[in-house]
């Protein structure tokens, strides 16, 4: 079964007298792998998280489907105390049980937890202190945990900005991988080649929609002139 | 749960008369103590684990000066000065929910705001204890800050006891979703998680905490119970779970020493000020062990 479309209608954002985002009206179809492109401060991840319900806005934005399944997110980095003592196990249990993370590993998300991270190539990590791990390292266990649960939706906040050669290959087939499941995939992505290569749709933002549709149709090489304009 | 008091405090009593526990079982206060520790410990010690990873190391200052301009209304209104139990309560968890509202409209970091509510609290406390003294005994105020250990009641115990069960009704099911809110909360929000809920949840429970520890350690106590322990375990511990486990233990074992060994020892040095040396002692060992041992040095970055 496909993942949800997604309906941007009218989208409007403002954050302290500055409008981040202006009218943005676009429609993801279901189980589309659909980039988001634009300049920096252009509101891109201002609209992730508008979709993700973090940030209040004017406007709707609606999943449209038979059934939502849960939503995977990547963030673009997980900004916190370095020294607060928690193994990359640890990590994984907060983000993926209910039972408290400080009571151990639940039963129920072992294995589940353990192939997300053997798929991305953290496995061998699993003890390590979090805070201890490299920038790299760290992007890997944070794609792991979006995948498990199996989402619905995937919604990735440029997961390959930290990340070396084979990490930046193996999020790419991951990508693919769900995307051939069914799942919706929303990524923001500065690489256009790679978005050529692997997206259904892609818009491109600058606190309005600059452009969307099929890539091989609308991102021209006179294209990044009118992003930053 | 008198009864139950009773009869703890009787078989320990019978104990220490035959000679199996120190001679300082025999007197009723110090069994009093030791029960409130036995929740305490556990209580701030787990909590302070989040305190510290959220960054609200002065929170429990700030709700224990609110709770000064909380005695004076409850005082003002007629309640007993002794356990002004309502007006604190109600008084303190609105000051709580008041500072979260305001960090939420004015963007402000949590310390910063945290250090502008315990001043305004501190001062306006003060101020209308001043104006209420004449009906009261002054030491309303040191008793406070610094609580009476040895002077608490069933009614006491029984407050700190409901507390307890609260905090671990609330917290067990929602820790993850707690921590994770504070770690990144897009990332909580696409896992489910309310996280303004959550934050205003957790300000509730530390203020109610705080409030029900009061009059046993005092404000300066329980934020010390907060923070020192979780900061020690935190210099020794790899793991979320011997963090809190090591907290845990850490704040129950200053509490039971910090009872104990001024009496067995004849040092003259009150309850309160004996718990805090004895969890800054642990915390000056877990420091030089994490400074000079490479195993420990290896659960930093």
């Amino acid at each position: 079964m496909p993942g949800p479309a997604i309906v941007f209608d009218k989208v409007t954002l403002e954050l302290g007298g500055t409008r981040i985002l202006d009218n943005v009206s676009f429609r993801i179809e279901p189980g589309a792998l659909h980039c988001i492109v634009g300049a920096n401060g252009g509101g891109k991840t201002s609209l992730i998280r508008s979709l993700l319900g973090q940030m209040p806005h004017a406007g709707q934005i609606r999943l449209e489907g038979e059934q939502h399944g849960p939503v995977g997110y990547v963030p673009q980095v997980l900004d916190f105390d370095r020294n607060v003592p928690m193994t990359v196990r640890d990590v994984m249990a907060l983000l993926t049980q209910r039972k408290p993370a400080f009571l151990g590993a639940s039963r129920t998300h072992r294995a589940g937890v353990e192939a997300a991270l053997r798929r991305m190539g953290a496995l061998e990590k699993e003890q390590r202190p979090f805070g201890g791990l490299s920038g790299g390292e760290r992007q890997r266990v944070l794609f792991a945990q979006a995948l498990e649960p199996l989402p619905s939706l995937l919604v990735l906040d440029e997961p390959c900005a930290n990340i070396d050669e084979p990490g930046a290959r193996i999020v790419e087939e991951v990508v693919l991988e769900l995307n051939a499941k069914g799942v919706t995939v929303v990524w923001i992505n500065h690489d256009w080649d790679q978005v050529r290569r692997l997206a259904h749709s892609v818009t491109g933002i600058n606190r309005k929609v600059i452009f969307h549709g099929v890539p091989s149709e609308v991102l021209t090489w006179a294209e990044p002139k009118a992003m930053v304009s | 749960m008198n009864a139950i008091y009773e009869a703890i405090r009787v078989a320990l009593q019978g104990m220490a008369a035959s000679g199996s526990l120190p001679q300082a079982f025999t007197y009723q206060f110090v069994i009093n103590a030791l029960l409130c520790t036995f929740l305490i410990g556990p209580l701030l010690g787990a909590l302070g684990t989040m305190i510290v990873v959220k960054r609200m190391a002065f929170f429990s200052q700030a709700v224990g000066n609110a709770a000064l301009t909380g005695v004076a209304i409850g005082i003002l209104l007629g309640e007993s000065y002794t356990s002004p139990y309502v007006s604190m309560f109600s008084f303190c968890i609105l000051f709580g929910i008041a500072l979260k509202y305001t960090q939420y409209r004015t963007n402000l970091s949590n310390d910063s705001l945290i250090g502008v509510f315990l001043s305004i609290s501190l001062a306006f406390g003060a101020s209308l204890l001043l104006y209420v003294s004449a009906k009261i005994n002054t030491h309303v105020m040191e008793s406070v800050l610094f609580g009476s250990i040895l002077a608490v009641d069933y009614t006491d115990m029984n407050i700190l006891l409901v507390v307890t069960l609260i905090s671990a009704v609330v917290v067990l099911p929602l820790y993850n979703q707690m921590l994770l809110s504070s770690l990144n909360p897009s990332l909580a929000h696409a896992r489910g998680a309310r996280v303004r809920l959550l934050e205003y949840i957790f300000v509730i429970l530390v203020t109610i905490v705080t409030v029900a520890c009061l009059k046993i350690i005092g404000a300066v106590l329980v934020e010390a119970l907060l923070l020192i322990p979780a900061a020690a375990a935190r210099n020794l511990s790899r793991t979320l779970g011997g963090f809190v486990a090591g907290s845990m233990i850490i704040a129950t074992l200053s509490c039971i020493l910090g009872v104990l060994l001024p009496m067995q020892l004849g040092l003259p040095v009150p309850t309160g000020g004996a718990i805090v040396l004895v969890a800054a002692l642990v915390f000056v060992v877990t420091t030089i062990m994490r400074t000079t041992m490479s195993r420990f040095r290896a659960t930093g970055v």
